[in-house]
C-alpha cells in the first residue's frame, strides 16, 4: 500500500510544473477520476440536511451490518470478473446453500422440521458443508470456462437454472412441500446475529460483521500475496501472455470460480440465519447487487484490474443508497434509475481511463 | 491432458448422480401414492428402476388403469381419456407448493394424468407453456395466471384454449381488474374462476389488526401519544392481492378504531406517500422485509419515542423476515421484551410456529387442501360433461369440509373462503 501524504505530495510537486492550461485539464481529471467518492460525500451530505438520522450511530451501524451482508458475495464475484467473466450462478447458489443451512440446523423443537429425526449438528460442520456445496457449483462454473472456453456468462446461466432447480426440489423434498424453512437453533442464530461486542462494548453489532472482515482479509491476502492472486490478474489481463510465462491457465480459471463459489456458500451460511425465514426465493437477484458494486467499484470488465478496496467501496455505495432513500422516503422504484445511472456513470469513467490510455 | 480428461469424467459424473439423486427424491410424493394401491405395482416400480423411458410410461399407464378402478368405488369416471395441464405462476411461492403438492397427491390417487408447468413469474413463459400443451393434446387447463388482474394475459389464453375446444379453469390468482368483474367469466363460456375474493384477504386481516388493537390499544401505544403509527410491507407492485391486501388491512382497522373512539393508525414515516414499502422485486420475500425494517429502526426506536408500533405485512414471509429485523433489535423475543405486533397473511408452517411462540399475532388462513379439494371438484365435473358454468353451480352447492360460494352476478366465479388465523 502506497503512503498516501506521500503521495498527495507528490501529486501537489507535478501540479506546481504544469502551466494554466494543463492545470485546468488536471483538476477535471483528478474530479472525474475519483467522481465516485465525491458522489458518495455529497449523497450523504445531502441525506443529512433531509434527515439527520443518517449519521446516528445506529444508523452507522445498520448500513456497516448491510454492507457486511452483502461484501462477501461481492468479493468473490470481483475474481471472476478480473478474468473478464462474471457469474450469473451467484444468487442461486445462496438459495441452495441457505437451504441446506437452514434445513441442517432446525432447533429440535420447531414444528416445521425438515429432517425429522435429525440431531444437532455442529455448527462448523454445516458451515463446511455449505461452502463445499457452492465451491463445488463453483468448479464446475471453473471447469467449462477453462476446458472448453465458454463465455462465463454462458457456463453461470447455465449452472444458475441447474442449482434453481435442485433448489426447487430440495424445498418440495421430504413432505415439506415448499413451505419455508425457519424455527433455526438459538445457537446457531446467536453464532451469526448474536453480538460479541454487544456484549463487551454495548455496540449491538452481529457477529457476522465480524467474520466478514476475516473473509475480506483473507480475500485482500489472497488478491494482493499469493502467487494465485498474481496469476489471477496475469490470467485476466491477458490469457496468452500468461500462459506463455508459465502460469497455469486452466488451474487458476478452476480456483478462482471455486473461490468465488465458496464465497456464496459462505453467504448463504449467513443469509439463512439472518433472514430467518427461507424460501426458494431466498438469494434471488443477489448477483446482480454483487455485480454492480464490483464494477462501481473499479473492477473492470476489460480484466486485470480491480483492487478489495474498490469492491468495499462499491458494496458501501449501493447500501448507502438503499437506506439513504428510505431515510428520504424516495420509492423504491427511484432506486432503480439511481442505481442504473450510478453503474453508467461508474463505468464509463472507469473506461475513460483506458481510453486515453490508448 | 489424461489427467484432464479424467477430471472432466468425474464432474460430469457427478453432476448426473447429483441430479440423478435429487430426481429420485421429487418423484416420492407418486411413489407413496403409487404404494398404496397394490403390491403389484411395487414389484413393477422395482423392476422399472433400470427400464428405458417406454416401459415407464406403460408402468404408468397401468398404475392408471389400476387407481382407476381404485376411484370408480367413489365415482364412475373414466379419466383414460383426460389430459390436464396445470400452469403454476411460480414453482418458488410457499404457499402455492403446499397447494401443488396437495392436488398433486388428490391427482395421483385418483390416476389422472397430468403436467405442471412452471411459469416462473413471467407470463410470457406461461403462454408459451399453454401454447405448448394445447398442441400436445391437454384437454383441460387449469391456469394459475402470473399476471394477476390482467384480463389481455386472460383473455389470449381463453381464447386461444377455445380453438382447440379446450376449458379453462383458472384458480388462486384473480384474472380481471378491479370494477370489471365479469368482463371475462360472463363474455366466454369455456372459462370459470375458483379462488379467493382478492379483497376479502384484506378486510379479514384489517378486521383482525382493528380487534386486536382496541383490545389491548394502551399497551401497543408505546409512547402514549394516542396514536399507533404502523409500517406495511407490499409484496410486489401492480399485484390485485397485493393492492387490496395493503388499502383494506389499514382502512378496515381503521373503521374500528374509529367506531371504538380512537386515532386512526398513522403510517410510521410521514414523509411516505406511498405509505409502504415494498419488494422491489417484486417477490413478496423475507430477505426484503428484513432489510427494510432494519433500516427502519435503526431510526425509529422506543429511546427516540417514535417506534414504529404495529407492522403489517401483505404475506408471512416478510412478517417472518420483519420479525428476524425485530429479533436483532431486541424485540418480539418472548418474556421480558416488548412484542410488536405483526400480521400476515396465508398462514404457512413457518407463520403458525411464530403465532405459538407469541412473535407474530395473527394471519389469514388459505386451505391449500381447500384448493386441492376444488380443483379435483372441477376436473370430475369437467370430465362427466358439465360446462364450466354448471361445473361452478355444483361447487357452490356441494357440502365438505371447505365453504364455496358463487360471486354476485357471475355465474362461473366461485370464491373459498378466507379464515383469521391467531394460533389453535
Amino acid at each position: 500500500m502506497r503512503n498516501p501524504i506521500r503521495s498527495l505530495q507528490e501529486t501537489s510537486a507535478h501540479y506546481k510544473t504544469l502551466d494554466a492550461k494543463d492545470r485546468r485539464a488536471f483538476v477535471a481529471d483528478m474530479l472525474l477520476n475519483n467522481a465516485i467518492y465525491i458522489i458518495l460525500v455529497v449523497f450523504i451530505i445531502f441525506t443529512y440536511t433531509q434527515n439527520n438520522n443518517i449519521i446516528s450511530s445506529s444508523s452507522i451501524i445498520n448500513i456497516i451490518n448491510l454492507t457486511a451482508a452483502s461484501l462477501p458475495m461481492a468479493l468473490g464475484i470481483g475474481g471472476c470478473i478480473v478474468l473478464t467473466g462474471t457469474d450469473l450462478s451467484a444468487g442461486r447458489t445462496v438459495g441452495l446453500t441457505a437451504a441446506i443451512s437452514a434445513t441442517l440446523l432446525q432447533s429440535l423443537t420447531a414444528t416445521n422440521k425438515f429432517f425429522e429425526n435429525l440431531g444437532e449438528v455442529p455448527i462448523p460442520l454445516v458451515l463446511l458443508a455449505a461452502l463445499l456445496v457452492g465451491g463445488i457449483v463453483g468448479l464446475v462454473n471453473g471447469f467449462f470456462v477453462a476446458r472448453f472456453q465458454l463465455h462465463p456468462f454462458i457456463v453461470t446461466l447455465a449452472t444458475q437454472l441447474i442449482v434453481y432447480g435442485i433448489c426447487l426440489m430440495y424445498y418440495m423434498s421430504n413432505g415439506n412441500n415448499g413451505q419455508s424453512i425457519s424455527g433455526l437453533s438459538d445457537a446457531y442464530q446467536s453464532f451469526i446475529t448474536g453480538s460479541i461486542i454487544g456484549d463487551l462494548t454495548g455496540l449491538v453489532i452481529p457477529n457476522y460483521v465480524i467474520y466478514a472482515v476475516i473473509v475480506l482479509v483473507i480475500m485482500w491476502f489472497i488478491w494482493n500475496k499469493t502467487t494465485f492472486g498474481k496469476n489471477m490478474f496475469a490470467v485476466g489481463s491477458n490469457p496468452e501472455a500468461a500462459n506463455v510465462s508459465g502460469v497455469n491457465v486452466f488451474f487458476t480459471t478452476m480456483m478462482v470460480h471455486a473461490l468465488a463459489g465458496v464465497t456464496y456458500g459462505y453467504t448463504g451460511f449467513i443469509e439463512a440465519a439472518r433472514i430467518g425465514s427461507n424460501t426458494a426465493n431466498t438469494g434471488l437477484n443477489y448477483e446482480c447487487d454483487a455485480i454492480a458494486a464490483c464494477v462501481i467499484g473499479g473492477v473492470s470488465f476489460v480484466g486485470g484490474t480491480g483492487t478489495i478496496g474498490g469492491v468495499v467501496l462499491g458494496v458501501f455505495l449501493l447500501r448507502i443508497i438503499f437506506v439513504g432513500l428510505n431515510f428520504l422516503s424516495i420509492s423504491s422504484n427511484m432506486q432503480y434509475i439511481i442505481k442504473g445511472i450510478i453503474i453508467l456513470f461508474a463505468c464509463s469513467i472507469d473506461m475513460r481511463k483506458y481510453l486515453t490510455r490508448k | 491432458m489424461e489427467m484432464k480428461k479424467l477430471f472432466a469424467l468425474i464432474l460430469a459424473l457427478a453432476m448426473v448422480l447429483s441430479l440423478a439423486a435429487c430426481g429420485s427424491s421429487s418423484s416420492d410424493t407418486s411413489d407413496t401414492t403409487e404404494d398404496t394401491s397394490t403390491a403389484d405395482t411395487d414389484e413393477e416400480e422395482a423392476s422399472s428402476e433400470d427400464a428405458d423411458a417406454e416401459a415407464e410410461t406403460e408402468e404408468e399407464a397401468e398404475v392408471e388403469e389400476e387407481a382407476d378402478t381404485e376411484a370408480a368405488e367413489s365415482s364412475d369416471l373414466d379419466y383414460s381419456d383426460l389430459n390436464v395441464g396445470i400452469f403454476w405462476y411460480a414453482f418458488s411461492d410457499t404457499f402455492l407448493s403446499t397447494v401443488r403438492s396437495a392436488l398433486d397427491e388428490t391427482l395421483d390417487a385418483a390416476g389422472i394424468t397430468y403436467t405442471d408447468y412452471d411459469g416462473n413469474s413471467n407470463q410470457t413463459t406461461q403462454n408459451e407453456s399453454i401454447t405448448t400443451a394445447l398442441a400436445s393434446g391437454c384437454n383441460l387447463l387449469l391456469v394459475n395466471l402470473v399476471e394477476s388482474g390482467s384480463e389481455d394475459a386472460a383473455q389470449k389464453i381463453i381464447e386461444e384454449a377455445a380453438g382447440y375446444g379446450v376449458d379453462v379453469y383458472f384458480f388462486n390468482r384473480t384474472i380481471e381488474a378491479d370494477g370489471n368483474e365479469g368482463a371475462l367469466l360472463n363474455a366466454y363460456d369455456n372459462v370459470a374462476f375458483l379462488g379467493t375474493d382478492a379483497p376479502e384477504a384484506g378486510h379479514m386481516q384489517g378486521q383482525m389488526i382493528g380487534e386486536y388493537l382496541v383490545e389491548n390499544f394502551d399497551a401497543i401505544d408505546l409512547n402514549g401519544d394516542g396514536v399507533i403509527s404502523y409500517a406495511m410491507f407490499k409484496g410486489q407492485e401492480g399485484n390485485a392481492e397485493a393492492i387490496y391486501r395493503t388499502q383494506y388491512a389499514v382502512e378496515d382497522a381503521n373503521a374500528i378504531l374509529t367506531e371504538a373512539g380512537y386515532a386512526e393508525l398513522v403510517y410510521f414515516d410521514a414523509n411516505n406517500s406511498d405509505q409502504y414499502q415494498v419488494d422491489a422485486n417484486g417477490a413478496w420475500s423475507a430477505s426484503a422485509a428484513t432489510e427494510y425494517m432494519q433500516t427502519n429502526l435503526s431510526q425509529y426506536s422506543e429511546a427516540n419515542g417514535n417506534m414504529i408500533e404495529l407492522v403489517i405485512c401483505n404475506n408471512d414471509d416478510m412478517a417472518a423476515g420483519a420479525i428476524q429485523a425485530l429479533q436483532a433489535a431486541g424485540y418480539n423475543n418472548g418474556e421480558g421484551t416488548t412484542t410488536i405486533p405483526v400480521f400476515g397473511v396465508d398462514a404457512t408452517d413457518t407463520a403458525k410456529e411464530l403465532i405459538a411462540n407469541g412473535y407474530m399475532v395473527g394471519t389469514v388462513a388459505q386451505s391449500n387442501t381447500g384448493y386441492a379439494y376444488g380443483l379435483k371438484f372441477l376436473i370430475d365435473q369437467a370430465v362427466s360433461g358439465a360446462s364450466p358454468v354448471d361445473v361452478a353451480a355444483a361447487l357452490a352447492a356441494d357440502v365438505s369440509d371447505y365453504t364455496f360460494t358463487l360471486a354476485e352476478g357471475i355465474d362461473s366465479k366461485v370464491y373459498m373462503a378466507y379464515s383469521a388465523y391467531t394460533g389453535e
